[in-house]
Parts: C-alpha cells; sequence; structure tokens
C-alpha cells in the first residue's frame, strides 16, 4: 500500500510539479533531461549487472549505435522520429551479438573485453565516414515531433519523453526481474552449480539480458541524437555514457529498481547545480569522493541504506 | 532400467578415479552408494549429472544416451542432484529457489506442487522472508533436495546429505526422503557414510573403491564381504 502510495506521489511530482516549478526553465529542465539519460543507461546497465553478474565498462557503445543507428534511419530513410529512436533500439540490441563472445569471460576480463568493443565502434563511426561522415559529425538530425499541438522538440517535450522512457525501461526491468528467467540470473552469478542442475542453460539467460541490455541503453541513445540534433563520434562513443551511468547505478544502489535512478538523479544534478558552481572545473573529484564515501559506508548503496534506515525507525517507533 | 551406466571410466589427466563402473539403477529403488574418502563416489556423481565428462564408457537415463545431453538438460529428463555442500540460489528466497528449479526444470510451473514440497520439507513457514543464505545448515539441506524434487526428477541423487546432522536430525530427515518418494514415485541413489543408515534404507548397495566397482548386492550380503571390510579397514586389497 505504501509502496503504491509513494510510486504514485514520485509519479505525480514527476509528471506534473517539475514541469509546473521548472518549466519554463530550459537550463534547470536541459540539466534534468541529462540526469534522465544517464538514468536509463544506468539502469539497464545495472539490469546486467544485477542479473547474471556482468559489470559492463562498454555501454556508450550501444548508446552510440542507438543514437547513429536512429539518426541515419531518420536522415536518410525518412522514418519518423519515435520509430526509429525504437529502431535505433533495436540496432543496438542487434549489435550486442557481436560482443557476445565476451559472454565466455568473467568478471574484470569480460568488463574490459567490453571496454575494447566500446572503443572499436568508436573507431568505426570516425573511419565509416560514407555512412557517418567520420569526425565531422551528423548535423540537423529531426527533432522529436510535436504531436496534437504540443511540441516534444522543445526542452520540456524531450523531459516527458525521457521521463517516460526512463520509467519504461524500470518497469521492464521489473517483468524480468520478477520472473523465473529473472530470478536464475540473480542466482546465477554467485550459485552457478545450484542453477544448472536445475535446468538453467545460463548462457541463453545471459545472452538474452545481454540484448535487452543493449536495446534499453540504444534507445537512450537514440532519444539522445534526436534531442541534441547533432552527434559525433567522440560524443556518442564518450567513455562517460559507461562510467556516469556506473557511478549513478552504484551510488543508488544497483541491485535495487529505483537505485540506479536515484543515484543518477543525486549524483548529476547535485554535481551540476552545486558542485560545479563550487568548483568549475575538476568538480567531478567531488563524485569520486561521494563514490568512496558511499562504497565504505553502505556498499550496497544508498537506497538500501535509507531503506534499513526507515525500517529501524519504524521498529522503534512500534516498539518503543 | 532408468540408469545405466556400461563401463564408465572418468580420468582427470593420468588420476583415474572412477575405473570401468558398469550398474543400473531401475524405477524406485533405492540404491546406497559407500566406500572410503576418495573411493570416487562424487566423481560419479558427477559424471552422471553432468559436471565431468566420462573418458570412456556409455550411460543411459530412461532411454536418452547421456553423453550428448549437456548439464542444464538432465535436469529435464528427470536426473535430480542435492549436493552434498549444500548449493542454494543464496540471494532468493526458498519459494523463489524451488520456483525455478521448477520452471527450468519441467518447463511449466505449478504452484501446488510448490507447496506440497514446502510442506514435505518442512520449509513453509520460512518460505517468503529471508535469502536461502540465512537458512541453518539443516533448512539448506532441506531446500537442497527440494529444489531437486521440484524438478520432478525420476531419480533422486543425494549426496551426502546426512553428514553434519545428529542423530534425530537424520532420522527427521530420512522420513522426508521416504515421504518424498512415496509421494512422488522416485528412485534415490544416495552415497552415505553411515552404514547403518544405508542398511536401514536402501534395498541394494554398491561398494566403490579406488574408483573401482567391488561390490553390489543387499546390504547384508554386500557388508559380510571381505574385500569390503578390507577397504574399510585399510588393510591391502591387492
Amino acid at each position: 500500500m505504501m509502496k503504491y502510495l509513494s510510486l504514485i506521489i514520485i509519479l505525480a511530482g514527476a509528471y506534473l510539479a517539475v514541469p509546473l516549478q521548472f518549466g519554463g526553465n530550459d537550463y534547470v529542465i536541459g540539466i534534468v533531461v541529462s540526469a534522465l539519460t544517464i538514468a536509463g543507461i544506468a539502469v539497464a546497465w545495472a539490469m546486467l549487472g544485477n542479473l547474471g553478474g556482468m559489470i559492463s565498462f562498454g555501454h556508450s557503445a550501444f548508446f552510440g549505435v542507438g543514437a547513429y543507428g536512429s539518426a541515419l534511419l531518420a536522415m536518410n530513410a525518412g522514418l519518423p522520429v519515435f520509430p526509429s529512436i525504437l529502431a535505433g533500439g533495436v540496432i543496438a540490441g542487434v549489435v550486442s551479438i557481436l560482443t557476445m563472445p565476451t559472454l565466455r569471460l568473467r568478471g574484470p576480463y569480460f568488463a574490459l573485453a567490453m571496454l575494447a568493443f566500446a572503443e572499436i565502434f568508436r573507431i568505426l563511426a570516425i573511419e565509416m565516414r560514407w555512412l557517418t561522415n567520420g569526425s565531422g559529425g551528423l548535423l540537423s538530425i529531426p527533432r522529436l515531433p510535436t504531436v496534437f499541438g504540443f511540441d516534444f522538440g522543445s526542452r520540456l517535450g524531450g523531459y516527458f519523453v525521457v521521463l517516460t522512457l526512463v520509467l519504461l525501461t524500470v518497469f521492464v526491468y521489473w517483468l524480468i526481474r520478477n520472473r523465473p528467467e529473472g530470478l536464475a540470473l540473480r542466482a546465477m552469478h554467485d550459485s552457478e552449480d545450484a542453477t544448472l542442475v536445475v535446468g538453467v542453460n545460463a548462457t541463453r539467460l545471459k545472452a538474452a539480458v545481454l540484448v535487452v541490455s543493449a536495446f534499453l541503453t540504444g534507445i537512450m541513445g537514440a532519444f539522445n541524437a534526436h534531442y541534441i540534433n547533432f552527434l559525433e563520434p567522440d560524443y556518442a562513443f564518450n567513455g562517460s555514457w559507461t562510467t556516469l551511468a556506473i557511478v549513478a547505478a552504484i551510488f543508488g544502489g544497483y541491485k535495487t529498481l529505483w537505485g540506479p535512478v536515484a543515484g543518477a538523479l543525486i549524483v548529476y544534478l547535485v554535481d551540476q547545480f552545486v558542485f560545479k558552481a563550487i568548483m568549475p572545473s575538476g568538480h567531478q573529484l567531488i563524485l569520486g569522493g561521494l563514490l568512496a564515501a558511499i562504497v565504505i559506508f553502505s556498499p550496497s548503496g544508498l537506497l538500501p541504506w535509507l531503506a534499513s534506515r526507515f525500517r529501524k525507525e519504524a521498529g522503534d517507533a512500534a516498539h518503543p | 532400467m532408468l540408469l545405466t551406466l556400461d563401463h564408465v571410466t572418468v580420468a582427470f589427466g593420468g588420476l583415474v578415479a572412477v575405473s570401468d563402473v558398469s550398474f543400473s539403477v531401475s524405477e524406485h529403488e533405492v540404491l546406497g552408494l559407500v566406500g572410503p574418502n576418495g573411493a570416487g563416489k562424487t566423481t560419479l556423481f558427477n559424471a552422471i549429472s553432468g559436471l565431468v565428462r566420462p573418458s570412456k564408457g556409455k550411460m543411459t537415463f530412461c532411454g536418452h544416451d547421456l553423453t550428448g545431453i549437456p548439464i542444464h538438460k538432465r535436469a529435464r529428463i528427470g536426473i535430480g542432484r542435492a549436493f552434498q555442500v549444500p548449493q542454494p540460489m543464496h540471494e532468493l528466497t526458498v519459494r523463489e529457489n524451488l520456483i525455478v528449479a521448477q520452471h527450468f526444470g519441467t518447463g511449466h510451473s505449478n504452484p501446488g506442487k510448490i507447496d506440497e514440497i514446502l510442506d514435505l520439507t518442512r520449509l513453509g513457514h520460512k518460505a517468503n522472508r529471508d535469502a536461502a543464505s540465512s537458512l541453518a545448515l539443516t533448512e539448506q539441506k532441506a531446500l537442497e533436495v527440494g529444489k531437486a524434487l521440484a524438478t520432478n526428477p525420476r531419480m533422486l541423487m543425494l549426496d551426502e546429505v546426512l553428514a553434519g546432522l545428529e542423530t534425530n536430525g537424520k532420522r527427521a530427515f530420512m522420513q522426508t526422503l521416504d515421504d518424498a518418494r512415496q509421494r512422488f514415485g522416485v528412485a534415490l541413489l544416495m552415497v552415505e557414510h553411515d552404514i547403518e543408515t544405508i542398511s536401514n534404507t536402501c534395498q541394494r548397495v554398491l561398494v566403490l573403491n579406488f574408483g573401482k566397482l567391488i561390490a553390489d548386492g543387499s546390504p547384508e550380503e554386500v557388508f559380510r564381504n571381505p574385500e569390503v571390510i578390507r577397504s574399510y579397514t585399510g588393510g591391502e586389497t591387492a
């Protein structure tokens, strides 16, 4: 009951209060949109990390492929923007199949192989000039359309779109998590023999969750392409799409459903509005400090820590 | 015949852990597998469940040649396995453990059967609350059997599931296994050190020593066999 109530309050706040309060301020909305974009990647990244125990350093590859895929489809094939965002996600999902040999690797080896893959895609985007225009980048990528008189191409319109995409990403994660497949994936990395002898095909499940995670990351990249209307390889395949998402997910609690979203919002907004004002250059240093602090004080992240505090206080109130 | 092993040898490099072993298990049978430490019992179990590959010989289960069947598909054809050191899916609750086992082991879901298993293993009161890693050893052992049962096995392989339990615990556990056998009609293939339990429960006993099968028969005849006695007292076997 409490859970549904708080979900409704958060949704109302996100869809009504934020636009009413900041709708006119493109600067603030722009930063919130960036925070939500990172939140979406963080959820997709955490899905792969939590379901299947795969820590990826290469999600910027899927982000970039989704961005380029959708932008090129809209520009060259004239596909409407919303379908092409979906197609961008599909392309990222298909491309993730190329990275599947890495599933044979474990832990840091998987992470590093994915990092190498991301670099390969960045180089491809620079070198395949006939398709991507190389480091010159893509200009005037079609913006999000106006539907029923509402301009989704505006900052506020982008906010509604990315907010909805992030919520859908969380919803997909939630659906998978609660299915037997999701349970098996959660169990797999520290109880491999246990899952094998009851009939779990680990490789197939891991491959499936990698495709879904890449698809969702690609969607965020595709949205971003049409939101900022400009792409270049060093931007779309920038490693910080991965690192910011990892910091956000670990800060918020990567094993929880909402931890990555909360982490992205807190980390990015505090960084942009507070640390950047105090320390115009090198403010990311403070983020590193914050991450170190949370890992020391609550290794499972902020949300699990808050939840345990809340439970403790509720317990104290019930039994004074 | 449920399970048939035909001249099975498992070697790790030069070390032969199981050497030329042949036997079979029939439906509903309760079969004990005994032998001193290092005799190859667990290796034999691993070969049957697919964790290691035999270097020679043939294994069939319900008419399927096991050679080409990967480990995760052996649950589907009816081979259930409970490990010596319980291997719960740590992060999941007891019920979630059973749901995963049932979903992947049988291909469909049947909540009624899960309740039945919870009842049988006396884990009902713990089903939904905590992660399986927080269970006591006895409960983890019960869950180990429960997970195997959830895959609808025709044969349940139990690797020293009684080890570490006190007398009453052992008795209760054997009762659970007997109930499981009656209710679900599974055959039991059990590795056990406790000769008394083996004598009381098993219809037939196999004895392994240095990887070789040295006896196969009823508990009475097997435990009277001089070679078996020698293998246990550490005398010369040659």
